[in-house]
């Protein structure tokens, strides 16, 4: 006993107090958008071909079954679709939207800050395929980001054009996998020595190895046209080209087109976010159609990744609760109208002033008056005016 | 607001010196440290943080370097998400496997520093021989029979020779990469990009 399992852990009241404020905010934001929450079970029946099979956390039913911790939330929530809109998951046009936050477990060795459970907060848009669809939720992605505080940039990638310039290209199907982690990694000598033994035309050999370095402003979908000759190649940056020309402001918007190897389920395009000196992506999201559901996609946050990156600009603290209570009827009004009150261990006037003073509370609420513990606070008299407002202000 | 140096990870010894060198030709200034025991210090054009060469990705894959050098070698054994934009070319050496001259008896026991690459290896030709982890000159365990054979770098293949081993198979051919990390890449592609042009037009490089 003592510490908790490797990769997992306890969050203690500044931190869990900052989470909350953060899912919070994460939450009015999508809710203001129309996504309504929705809540999926943490136990799911273990099935083989889950996109994280591998890494789910096993466990025996009763009736010897195999069940798994959930280890993704868009996999569970395209079954809760089919089976509460069984018209939507057969292809019918209605857009649902969908949020959800809790925790997600995955079954890895729990290395390089990575936790083995931690906490996902998302959206799904379902029933919808559309360049509109796809610029909502990068929108909201970049929102997202903006609403906790940290200054965003969205990158938008599209698998499609490096499987469709591999296929033109005439580069064989057993290389695809290498091909695409070597461009995936951005290492073009890899790449070159992957394309030279092959028996393919220079031009295409040129074109390939021009992908790694397709990334930046939105003035790559021009670069990659000329570098990439394939109509078919044209085209998937088309949807890129589509999506954009949704945003009047693309200004913190990137594109990578050499974003090639992700989470087998999408379809479509894929975008992650991030912000300025902070080393990892806040989120990752995308379109899936035609894998989980007919039409649909979204993106998750990673709440621990998010964390850190806010509490390295600012380790705020949660400030300890106002008022320390000996009056029930008193401390109610107070409550009521949004302050932090806490109950009084003891009865006692002596051992309640010793309780405030250390926890840094700093009045005491003694038969309808406050009582400066330490210095008195500036709010005083705004504290004072909510007890008088009910009628029973401080006598004498 | 100006922008915060670019942050190097760089590891300790002869690599630092080529890597100072190699960045001083594509035209970042970089100033060698004052002291040995130097961690981190600001070398001019960017804040040079110092380490062994197996925390490079590390570093690197987290942010709290943006870019750095390290082997190839290494690179695969810790699986770190990175991007590898520029092969530099030096440090080249062989990941090979090392038997005591003519054995030929089936290999048992492989003794390396790199458990992960070494474990690949020995399943992808089909033996089931155990792999022990050690940190440091993994030739003597060959030599005292810890293991009958060893995964290891090899440069020039002279201390082989000197301890009647030889050079059995060829894993992988590694160099020291110009590696970045994923965010920085994309945050930092103003002082990034125009670097990774210049390193990958060094001679010898690619």
């Amino acid at each position: 006993m003592g510490a908790p399992p490797d990769g997992t852990r306890f969050v203690l009241p500044d931190a869990a107090a900052r989470r909350v404020q953060v899912v919070t905010s994460l939450r009015d934001l999508f809710h203001g958008w129309g996504y309504d929450l929705v809540e999926v079970p943490s136990l799911e029946r273990y099935d083989p071909s889950h996109p994280r099979a591998g890494q789910s956390f096993k466990l025996s039913d009763r009736d010897s079954g195999v069940l798994a911790l959930r280890s993704d939330f868009t996999p569970a929530l395209a079954q809760l679709v089919r089976l509460a809109h069984p018209a939507v998951a057969g292809g019918a046009a209605r857009a649902i939207r969908y949020q959800y936050a809790g925790s997600v477990w995955h079954a890895i060795d729990p290395e390089l800050a990575r936790t083995r459970e931690f906490t996902q907060v998302g959206i799904e848009l379902v029933g919808v395929s559309s360049a509109r669809a796809d610029a909502e939720l990068i929108h909201l992605a970049r929102e997202s980001v903006r609403t906790v505080g940290l200054v965003p940039r969205v990158e938008v990638g599209n698998p499609g054009f490096v499987r469709s310039a591999f296929a033109s290209a005439g580069i064989p199907l057993p290389l695809h996998a290498a091909c695409a982690d070597a461009i995936d990694r951005k290492d073009r000598s890899d790449l070159a020595d992957l394309l030279t033994p092959l028996q393919i035309e220079r031009e295409a050999q040129r074109a390939v190895l021009a992908i790694p370095d397709l990334y930046g402003g939105i003035e790559t979908l021009d670069l990659a046209r000329r570098a990439v000759p394939w109509p078919a190649a044209h085209r998937e940056l088309d949807r890129v080209a589509g999506v954009l020309r949704e945003f009047e402001d693309d200004s913190d918007l990137m594109v990578d087109l050499s974003m090639a190897r992700r989470l087998s389920y999408y379809t479509g395009i894929t975008f992650r976010a991030y912000t300025l000196d902070f080393g990892q992506p806040l989120l990752g999201g995308g379109r899936y159609d035609g894998s989980l559901l007919p039409a649909a996609a979204g993106f998750s946050i990673g709440l621990e990744r998010l964390m850190r990156a806010l509490t390295r600009r600012s380790a705020t603290v949660e400030p300890p609760p106002r008022v320390l209570s000996l009056d029930d009827p008193g401390a109610r009004a107070l409550r009521d109208a949004g302050v932090r009150v806490v109950r009084a261990l003891s009865t006692e006037l002596a051992a309640a002033r010793l309780e405030a003073s250390e926890r840094g509370i700093p009045y005491l609420l003694v038969a309808g008056a406050l009582e400066a513990v330490a210095e008195r606070g500036d709010d005083l008299g705004a504290l004072e005016a909510i007890l008088e407002a009910r009628g029973e202000g401080p006598r004498g | 607001m100006a922008e915060p140096k670019l942050v190097l990870a760089l590891p300790k010894g002869r690599v630092m010196d080529d890597s100072l060198r190699a960045f001083g030709r594509a035209g970042l200034r970089l100033a060698p440290p004052e002291s040995e025991r130097a961690m981190r210090y600001d070398a001019g054009d960017a804040m040079v943080t110092l380490m062994r060469n197996a925390d490079v990705p590390t570093y690197v894959e987290l942010g709290v370097a943006d870019a750095g050098v390290v082997g190839k070698d290494v690179l695969l054994e810790t699986g770190a998400r990175v991007y590898e934009p520029a092969d530099l070319g030096f440090a080249a050496c062989r990941l090979s496997l090392v038997r005591p001259r003519g054995a030929t008896g089936t290999v048992e026991r492989v003794a390396t520093k790199y458990p992960r690459l070494a474990t690949e290896y020995l399943r992808r030709i089909g033996s089931s021989a155990e792999v022990v982890k050690l940190t440091g000159n993994v030739e003597l365990a060959c030599l005292t029979g810890l293991a009958d054979a060893v995964v290891d770098v090899v440069q020039t293949g002279e201390t082989l020779r000197a301890n009647g081993l030889e050079e059995v198979d060829v894993i992988l051919r590694s160099s020291a990469r110009f590696v970045v990390n994923r965010a920085a890449l994309k945050l930092r592609g103003d002082v990034l990009r125009p670097l990774i042009a210049a390193l990958r037009d060094l001679p010898g490089a690619r």
